[in-house]
């Protein structure tokens, strides 16, 4: 590129960008200009596109500007560029005075479409005719500028959105009738009056751009073969790069603002729905007010006649208190002489005069009732099922049900247990019994049955089965243990009283019960194997036993009884 | 195509062209003629003709002017004593030509040669695009007869670029010293080493897809103008080049922009309307950067989408490379405002993309002609390197630059390194300097070169601070003194690179 001077005495070395260069002035360089010297170091370009670079006016400032740099006297140039000139527009009626600055940054991020209100800008055209409009309209009924703009651009945006692709297929004008299915809140009620009228001419002015937007509008793509070559298209899209590995990933943030969309147009929704129903609170308010109102005319108007009024209707005007609908209705029946069928059909609330009042009490008795039915009707079910069963379960964990309805054939029985073969019966032993049993007595003394007996029948459940025992305590006491006693409790039993011996016996809570019944045969076989075994371990058994008994006898007889026998299980059996 | 052929000698037409005189009549689009133009007779060539009240009107293009100085004459103008070079014959797409361009742009191809088929391939190209504006505003009858297309343009006459004999008039003079505007653009790769015309058309395309705000492409940029006047503020403005405002526009007299949400109007009771609604008062962004003069808002291209778009229509009024092929959305626009009790006034702004492949710290940039030769060029300048300096990065505009936009950044990269030089170092390094002021180092290089202050002495290269230079810097610091220095104050910009993610690159910012 650069030919080797043949004169220079030395090589050039490369000029380095990194190396440091000394700065000098230009007395200190030799005068000789080195022409060869630039030729060391690379041209570079100027930037500008070669075939502007030689243009006349550029290069005359840039030949000038370079001999002032080399030290010539030049006056500055300019290149001539086309004018701009003071406006004879009113500046300061379009754009008043009215901006303070604030003393931080400004930060802000509307857009251009939140400041500039309704897009539609009247033209000429519209101002005529809005005044044509308004004079026909007459005095009353007077259509703004703004509202006139915001039908206009609704039916623009209607016909946007209906015929999206009018710019390519040329559909006709859209009717009012489509126009109207498509009034909402984008379109004010005042607004809403004119747009009739203005429809007209909007059809006229759209048929003259032959149909399409009136406010001029830049042209996007649409996809045909056209758009390459029409300078007027512009900002197009770029079209999505290519997929890259993270697409899983895209995807799924994808979704994720899918979703946030979605649940933000149902917030919205719900926010529309909170809306509406706000306003039809407000409506009702108005009307109760306006309801108030009539009535205090009403009150008024009989003052004034002098009709005796019921203080009723005053009261009415107020809240109905809610107990006394009757009160209400009545009320309202019987009206006032000379007044039409009164209009306070409805309570305050809302509700009818003559609906009745729910009560309380009601409402529970029948969700007991409905529980009771439902209890009821479970157990007869488990009864039926339960029909040609033998349980062998014989202690579900939950206490059988079956022993509430039996409970009504229940037969009473006294039944003495005699620890040790019978001997003389004693008239006290008699009376002991009628002590105890005293509150029975009373009340079924017809079917009471004495039995005594040794050891209790087998077909008895056991837990069923009282059985007494008298024994004597210290200093000659006479104590009589009960087992088995289920009195129906006919006293009031105190919770507190019931719950101070909660706690009062031996057995801890965490200690297991098991429930066994020592008469079943299967336990006395068990005992008859253990008899067999040994005097001894039988000895141990009857010990235990009547200690069994006797502890239990000391604790809460709403327990079941139960003994302490350590059994086999009935699983076992 | 044989003229475009052989441009590449300026000074001489070596294929023969058709000359002979005409008359109005006879004058067709591609012709060639000598034109009045500020008292002195240029050639130009009839890029559209279009009978306004009953007379024909030419819109001519002068050769070796910027394309901003073309213009409607009526045919008074026109030298018809002299002879008119014809187009000549389109061989091969005549055919096709039907409603047609024009002129392209002595381009580059002028200085290179190129293989002719690809050649042919981009003028059909540029005809069938650039068509289309031309069918809006021509309908004359004699056009279809004679169907023609200049393709190239030829560069007799060209003229010594010694001269100083600019015409003054018609440049609005105002206070030297400050640096023109500037009106940078970019094409991707403009500078690149490859010649920028073997770009196909879907090259091109690809390429501004993924970066860049400009185009090289011919027909893009040469176009008819379509609107007449622009009303802006408290200026009236005539329009530079091209830009794809709605068609309807072509028609009305005058085209109004609200100042502050920049939204276009081509009826003054619309524009009015508007007025009285626009609650807008600034650019729709955060302030980030505020002193006693100007202030400077942050726009993002994806978030104030119609704003920026607007931006862009009203700046490819002035900017001949600017492409609106695609969308704002991977660009951040800087914009310099100044204040007072209206509001802020947009007086120019620069683009840059929110990720530059090239390193470019600046895509588009413009001062407003109504605000240009004031010296807010070289502070947006010196904005866009304060905002390299943040980020840490080295930054170039991209390129191509415009005349005034080379001009421009010439004028405040030697401001800046004489500066440097002149605080009484003794060495300095190419690549500190780039640092220092966040300039790269061939923009270094360049400016260094071009104020021949690179030489080799004794041996080794030294930079040598010319008394002319010096001189240059002490009178323009003078002036400064006199009236006030308007620099950037970099303590007062509150601003950190904006992060974008992956993601927002994966999804179109």
């Amino acid at each position: 590129m650069t030919q080797r001077v043949t004169g220079q005495r030395f090589r050039q070395r490369k000029l380095s960008t990194k190396q440091n260069l000394p700065v000098l002035r230009e007395n200190e360089v030799e005068k000789l200009p080195d022409d060869d010297a630039q030729r060391h170091i690379p041209k570079v370009e100027t930037g500008v596109e070669k075939g502007e670079e030689i243009e006349h006016h550029l290069q005359a400032v840039i030949s000038a500007s370079q001999a002032a740099a080399t030290g010539g006297k030049v006056a500055q140039l300019y290149i001539p560029t086309p004018e701009a000139v003071a406006s004879s527009l009113q500046y300061e009626q379009l754009y008043p005075r009215h901006f303070a600055q604030p003393a931080t940054y400004i930060r802000f991020s509307s857009t251009v479409e939140d400041c500039v209100g309704c897009p539609y800008c009247m033209t000429s055209d519209d101002m005529l005719f809005l005044k044509e409009m308004n004079q026909r309209k007459g005095r009353t009924i007077q259509c703004t500028e703004d509202e006139f703009e915001e039908v206009m651009n609704f039916f623009e945006e209607t016909a946007q959105t209906k015929q999206p692709y009018a710019a390519v297929d040329n559909p006709p004008v859209l009717s009012y009738e489509e126009i109207e299915t498509e009034f909402d809140e984008a379109i004010s009620e005042s607004s809403r009056r004119f747009a009739k009228d203005i429809y007209e001419h909007w059809k006229n002015q759209r048929l003259l751009t032959s149909n399409r937007s009136l406010m001029p509008t830049l042209k996007f793509e649409t996809n045909l073969e056209t758009d390459d070559s029409d300078p007027y298209v512009c900002f197009r899209r770029r079209e999505v790069r290519q997929v890259r590995k993270t697409r899983g990933r895209d995807a799924q943030v994808t979704e994720k603002l899918k979703k946030l969309r979605k649940e933000l147009e149902e917030a919205r929704y719900l926010m529309s729905r909170v809306k509406v129903r706000e306003v039809m609170a407000r409506d009702q308010l108005a009307i109760d007010r306006q309801i108030f109102e009539q009535r205090a005319t009403v009150k008024e108007a009989k003052r004034k006649l002098g009709i005796k009024g019921d203080d009723e209707d005053l009261i009415n005007q107020k809240p109905a208190p809610k107990p006394k609908p009757k009160v209400d209705s009545t009320a309202v029946q019987r009206g006032i002489p000379g007044m039409g069928p009164k209009p306070q059909l409805t309570r305050p609330d809302g509700r009818l005069l003559d609906s009745d009042l729910v009560s309380l009490q009601e409402q529970l008795a029948k969700k007991e009732e409905a529980i009771n039915g439902f209890i009821e009707e479970n157990l007869a079910k488990h009864q039926k099922w339960n029909q040609g069963w033998e349980d062998l379960t014989w202690r579900p964990i939950t206490p059988p049900l079956e022993q509430a309805a039996s409970r009504s054939t229940f037969r009473p029985v006294t039944c003495q247990q005699l620890p040790t073969p019978p001997a003389s019966v004693s008239s006290e032993n008699s009376g002991d019994n009628l002590n105890a049993d005293q509150d029975m007595n009373k009340v079924e003394k017809q079917n009471r049955v004495v039995v005594r007996y040794a050891s209790p029948p087998d077909d008895v459940p056991y837990p069923d089965q009282r059985r007494y025992r008298r024994r004597k305590g210290r200093g000659g006491r006479i104590m009589v243990d009960r087992r088995g006693v289920k009195r129906p409790c006919l006293e009031p039993i105190d919770e507190r009283v019931l719950d101070r011996h909660k706690y009062s016996g031996d057995s801890s809570e965490d200690e297991q019960l098991y429930f066994v019944d020592p008469y079943d045969n299967l336990h006395i076989k068990y005992r008859m194997m253990i008899d067999r075994q040994g005097e001894k371990a039988q000895g141990i058994a009857q010990t235990r036993r009547s200690i069994g008994d006797s502890n239990h006898l000391h604790q809460n007889h709403n327990r079941s009884a139960s003994g302490h026998l350590l059994p086999p299980s009935n699983a076992a059996g | 195509m044989a003229p475009r052929e052989s441009s590449h000698e300026p000074t001489s037409t070596p294929d023969p062209v058709e000359k002979g005189f005409a008359t109005l009549a006879t004058l067709r689009i591609g012709v060639k003629a000598f034109v009045e133009k500020d008292g002195e007779k240029r050639k130009a060539e009839i890029l559209s003709i279009q009978t306004r009240r009953g007379k024909p009107t030419f819109y001519v293009h002068y050769e070796e002017f910027n394309k901003r100085l073309d213009e409607w004459i009526p045919a008074e103008r026109i030298d018809l004593s002299r002879e008119v070079e014809w187009p000549a014959p389109e061989k091969l797409e005549k055919k096709k030509a039907a409603s047609t361009v024009s002129k392209s742009q002595p381009s580059k191809a002028e200085t290179s040669k190129v293989p002719k088929n690809l050649k042919r391939a981009r003028s059909k190209l540029d005809r069938e695009i650039s068509a289309t504006p031309e069918a809006t505003s021509t309908n004359l009858p004699g056009k279809a007869a004679r169907p023609s297309k200049a393709s190239g343009k030829e560069n007799k006459e060209h003229i010594a670029l010694v001269s100083t004999e600019v015409t003054d008039d018609s440049t609005p003079k105002a206070d030297d010293e400050e640096m023109d505007l500037v009106d940078v653009q970019d094409a991707a790769a403009a500078a690149k080493a490859a010649p920028p015309e073997i770009y196909s058309r879907e090259d091109e395309i690809e390429k501004l897809r993924t970066s860049g705000s400009m185009t090289q492409n011919q027909t893009e940029i040469s176009r008819v103008r379509n609107l007449d006047r622009v009303q802006m503020g408290q200026f009236e403005i005539e329009p530079w080049y091209f830009s794809p405002y709605p068609v309807d526009f072509t028609d009305a007299e005058m085209v109004y922009i609200c100042e502050f949400c920049l939204g276009y109007f081509g009826d003054v009771t619309q524009f009015e309307r508007h007025r009285t609604k626009c609650t807008l008062l600034h650019p729709p962004g955060n302030e980030i950067y505020r002193d006693d003069y100007v202030s400077f808002f942050e726009i993002d291209g994806r978030r104030q989408r119609t704003w920026c778009r607007n931006l862009c229509l009203l700046s490819k009024l002035f900017l001949d490379h600017k492409t609106l092929y695609y969308d704002v959305d991977p660009f951040l626009f800087y914009c310099m405002c100044t204040r007072d009790e209206h509001g802020f006034h947009l007086v120019g702004y620069f683009s840059k993309e929110k990720e530059s492949a090239e390193g470019y710290n600046v895509a588009c940039i413009l001062t407003l002609p109504q605000y240009q030769r004031k010296g807010f060029g070289k502070l947006l300048i010196a904005f866009s390197y304060e905002l390299s300096k943040r980020e840490g990065k080295l930054g170039s505009p991209e390129k191509p630059l415009s005349d005034l936009g080379l001009l421009g950044y010439r004028a405040y990269w030697q401001e800046t390194i004489v500066d440097i030089l002149m605080d009484g170092r003794t060495e300095a390094n190419v690549e500190d300097l780039g640092a220092m002021t966040a300039m790269t180092t061939t923009d270094v290089l360049h400016t260094l070169q071009n104020l021949n202050m690179l030489r080799y002495s004794k041996n080794q290269h030294v930079i040598v601070l010319t008394d002319a230079v010096v001189e240059q810097r002490e009178r323009q610091k003078a002036k400064e003194k006199i009236k006030g220095r308007r620099i950037i104050d970099p303590d007062r910009l509150q601003w950190k690179p904006p992060v974008f993610t992956a993601s927002s690159r994966t999804w179109n910012w």
